[in-house]
């Protein structure tokens, strides 16, 4: 295929989901997005951590919108935002300096490396940016951001979905665990 | 009807772990798990199969050249064109060519002798049993008069799975064929619906 006909795609959208599905998937997303936000508004409120980042809305679009992809399984949960987290700490650690080539490294990093880990969670790619253009108080946690907020802040959510997405008897959760 | 005809040919068993290697040969990430993947595979074959089966009309699988007899056409005429083209039953058609019945061999059998026989040995059973001709009730008989009447008929742009299922439910061997106006373009048998069917293991 030649270069311009590969921008007219191949293919059609795929179907759309059912009316039930969509209610699951907004039910599902409060459920998790409502733990993390309580905890993060409410019980941490007055320490130095958070526990909401804005790569958790695009995890609760995978894990309660989309169950069924690889990107949405534990593994790639929990792995891609941890994984994902540290890279990006390292990057700002290493070139505060230049916050767009930081950024850069990041993110793009942070795909790579999720990718040869069998990781791959699109939200990570966020978690690995806030790491670097993030808050005086993200930045302030250091290391500990892969631990509080990503890692246990996705490991929430995780727990909301595996029970959540087990109790409709369309949905099962997850596909694989490692 | 259709899931149970199509569902009869088994396809391609696929396991999981052919699917890991296919989608490692494929560059790229795939957004989907193999065993998803083999969910949608199968299902989809089966929309083949269905869209395969019921693309073929009957027009593509009929016998154009048919025998045909009219409502006058004595029963003795009838008997030698059956005969002569190895045929076990004919329509019966009007001047206009449309369909108004079907003789085929049953028909013969339950108007001879007795009236009773159903079968070819209940008759060659009452001729031993030395009754006379078992032809005689019928001799000076006519199509029209035993006949099966009205006639069951297809049209030719239906599917050949739709021709399966008529034959099956009705349990008869031969559909005559019209075109929209009810005239009769040809005949499909039992064995033209067999061989329309995709070979096992087709893929």
């Amino acid at each position: 295929m030649n270069f311009l006909a590969k921008m007219k795609g191949t293919t059609k959208s795929p179907p759309m989901v059912s009316a039930s599905e969509i209610i699951f998937s907004w039910l599902g997303s409060f459920l998790g997005i409502a733990s993390v936000a309580y905890i993060n508004f409410h019980l941490v409120n007055d320490s130095d951590f958070v526990m909401l980042i804005g790569s958790f809305g695009a995890s609760a679009v995978l894990i309660y919108g989309a169950t069924k992809s690889p990107l949405a399984q534990p593994r790639n949960l929990i792995g891609g935002h941890v994984i994902s987290a540290l890279i990006g700490v390292a990057a700002f650690k290493l070139f505060n300096g230049q916050l767009y080539l930081a950024s850069a490294l990041a993110v793009a990093t942070a795909v790579a490396v999720m990718h040869a880990t069998k990781t791959l969670h699109p939200p990570g790619g966020a978690t690995a940016l806030i790491a670097v253009i993030g808050s005086e108080n993200i930045h302030s946690l250091g290391f500990t951001y892969a631990l509080i907020p990503a890692g246990a802040g996705a490991a929430i959510m995780l727990l909301v979905a595996l029970v959540f997405n087990n109790i409709p008897g369309s949905r099962r959760y997850p596909e694989f665990w490692l | 009807m259709t899931n149970e005809h199509v569902e009869a040919c088994v396809p391609l068993d696929i396991s999981d772990g052919d699917v890991y290697e296919a989608m490692k040969e494929i560059s790229g990430y795939l957004d989907i798990t193999p065993a998803d993947f083999k969910e949608v595979y199968l299902k989809a074959y089966q929309h083949a199969l269905q869209r395969l089966t019921q693309s073929v009309r009957v027009a593509e699988v009929m016998t154009k050249q048919v025998a045909t007899v009219g409502p006058n056409t004595p029963l003795r005429a009838v008997a030698e064109l059956m005969s002569e083209r190895g045929v076990s039953g004919v329509p019966v058609i009007d001047a206009d060519r449309r369909v108004v019945g079907v003789v085929s061999d049953k028909d013969f059998l339950s108007h001879m002798g007795t009236g009773e026989a159903q079968t070819l040995m209940d008759l060659v059973a009452e001729c031993l049993r030395g009754s006379g001709c078992v032809a005689k009730p019928i001799r000076q008989k006519y199509a029209s008069d035993i006949m099966t009447s009205p006639a069951i008929t297809i049209s030719e742009d239906s599917s050949v799975l739709e021709a399966a299922d008529l034959l099956v439910k009705k349990g008869i061997n031969r559909i005559p064929v019209v075109d929209p106006e009810g005239k009769l373009v040809g005949i499909v048998a039992r064995a033209d619906v067999v061989r329309s069917a995709p070979p096992r293991g087709w893929t």
